[in-house]
């Protein structure tokens, strides 16, 4: 499997494969935030070709350095997801805000949170398989550490060491392609 | 007090409840509390990521529809897209296995094409289509996906992709014998297609293509 790196070059390159690998990489992961900001799948699935097709033709705008692909097309296609409410509200002669629209329906769902969600479950899947495991366990099934011991047969220390690397693997992401594929803006501090 | 130790937040961000100790501190502390606030949101996305790591993959048809926009983007080239050549490599490597035909049509073979699956397909799943000289086709497939609707043959442009002649439907999982129309194109129209369609009125490919093979004579 080809690292972000490579294929940005092959991208470059002109290699209409390269972008193949993408849509099968990511595609699933674009089209999923199209119909959750959308809520339909006509629309999300133009959206997510609109996204690939404006990825080609900007492919020479991707920086590896600067945050993975993944957050670059999420970035192109949340544009995306923009222009299409905004044409519709300009059809539709309605009044709201393109805001207002994007503001999810249960006051819980922001495009910020289905972003960051994407991004965390990208890199949470390029960790090491063993610090992925531990991670999983904390995370889906809420065992304590001298759990996750018994579970994996892992001594405690190594247990604790997996969740504090894979911890900061995922916040060190979540705030680099956070500010990449704009769910955050990329000039805030934060604490420490 | 000193900071919290870095270890003993990420517990605290993993829902274990903190001591009275580091409970005065929180309160006190406006770094610590924005650092354990910080790894809670991570640790909150890490528990959702359960809803969204094994999505399903991007369907075929859309991207096809993204390769037909990039292919007119770049009109001085006519080749056939890239992307189809390891399609049409799978379906050269595999070997015409078809069992005995009972159909026997006595019209030379015109044209023939081996139907490979795509990748979203079992790849037990495969067939051979035979254009004869009478015009009619026999389609031989094994092993399709159950659908609950039907499985409809098509001819497609492989030069673009937009462009295709829907020849008519299977009939179960074994041979059939269709009439392609008079006067189409086969060095065009080469790309046989075999899709899932679903009961919906709507005649366009529905973009579930199983099948592709190319007709070669």
């Amino acid at each position: 499997m080809s690292s972000d790196d490579e294929l940005a070059e092959q991208l470059r390159d002109g290699d209409e494969k390269a972008l193949r690998t993408a849509y099968e990489r990511h595609g699933g992961a674009v089209l999923h935030l199209a119909q959750r900001l959308l809520g339909n799948r006509a629309d999300a699935e133009d959206v997510t070709q609109l996204t690939f097709v404006a990825a080609w033709k900007g492919r020479d705008g991707y920086d590896p350095g600067r945050g993975t692909m993944l957050s670059w097309l999420l970035g192109i296609a949340r544009r995306k997801v923009v222009d299409r409410l905004r044409s519709a509200a300009r059809d539709d002669r309605v009044a709201e805000s393109v805001r207002a629209q994007l503001a999810p329906p249960d006051g819980r769902e922001t495009p910020e949170r289905v972003v960051d969600r994407l991004l965390i479950a990208d890199e949470l899947s390029r960790l090491p398989e063993e610090q992925r495991r531990t991670l999983e366990l904390a995370f889906f099934d809420d065992l304590t550490h001298p759990q996750i011991a018994a579970v994996t047969g892992l001594p405690l220390g190594t247990v604790k060491s997996h969740i504090r690397r894979g911890m900061a693997n995922l916040r060190r992401r979540w705030e680099v392609d956070g500010a990449a594929s704009g769910s955050r803006s990329a000039g805030s501090t934060r604490a420490l | 007090m000193q900071h919290l130790d870095p270890d003993r937040l990420v517990l605290l961000a993993l829902s274990e409840p903190p001591g009275p100790d580091e409970s005065d501190h929180l309160t006190t502390c406006a770094a610590c509390r924005h650092e354990l606030a910080d790894l809670r949101d991570v640790a909150g996305l890490g528990a959702e990521t359960q809803d969204v790591r094994d999505l399903p993959a991007p369907p075929e048809h859309i991207w096809r529809a993204i390769a037909a926009d990039i292919e007119q983007e770049q009109p001085a080239r006519r080749s056939r897209p890239r992307w189809l050549i390891p399609v049409l490599a799978a379906a050269v490597a595999i070997v015409a296995g078809v069992a005995g035909t009972v159909l026997v049509n006595r019209a030379p073979v015109t044209a023939r094409a081996t139907l490979a699956p795509l990748a979203t397909v079992p790849a037990g799943a495969g067939g051979s289509a035979r254009v004869h000289s009478d015009g009619r086709m026999q389609v031989d497939v094994r092993n399709l996906p159950l659908t609950t609707g039907f499985h409809e043959v098509w001819l497609i442009d492989p030069d673009d992709l937009t462009r295709m002649v829907a020849i008519g439907s299977l009939t179960g999982n074994r041979d059939s014998v269709l009439a392609v129309p008079p006067g189409t194109d086969l060095r065009r129209y080469r790309l046989v297609d075999v899709s899932d369609e679903p009961h919906d009125g709507d005649a366009t490919h529905s973009g579930r293509s199983l099948l592709r093979g190319t007709l070669t004579s």
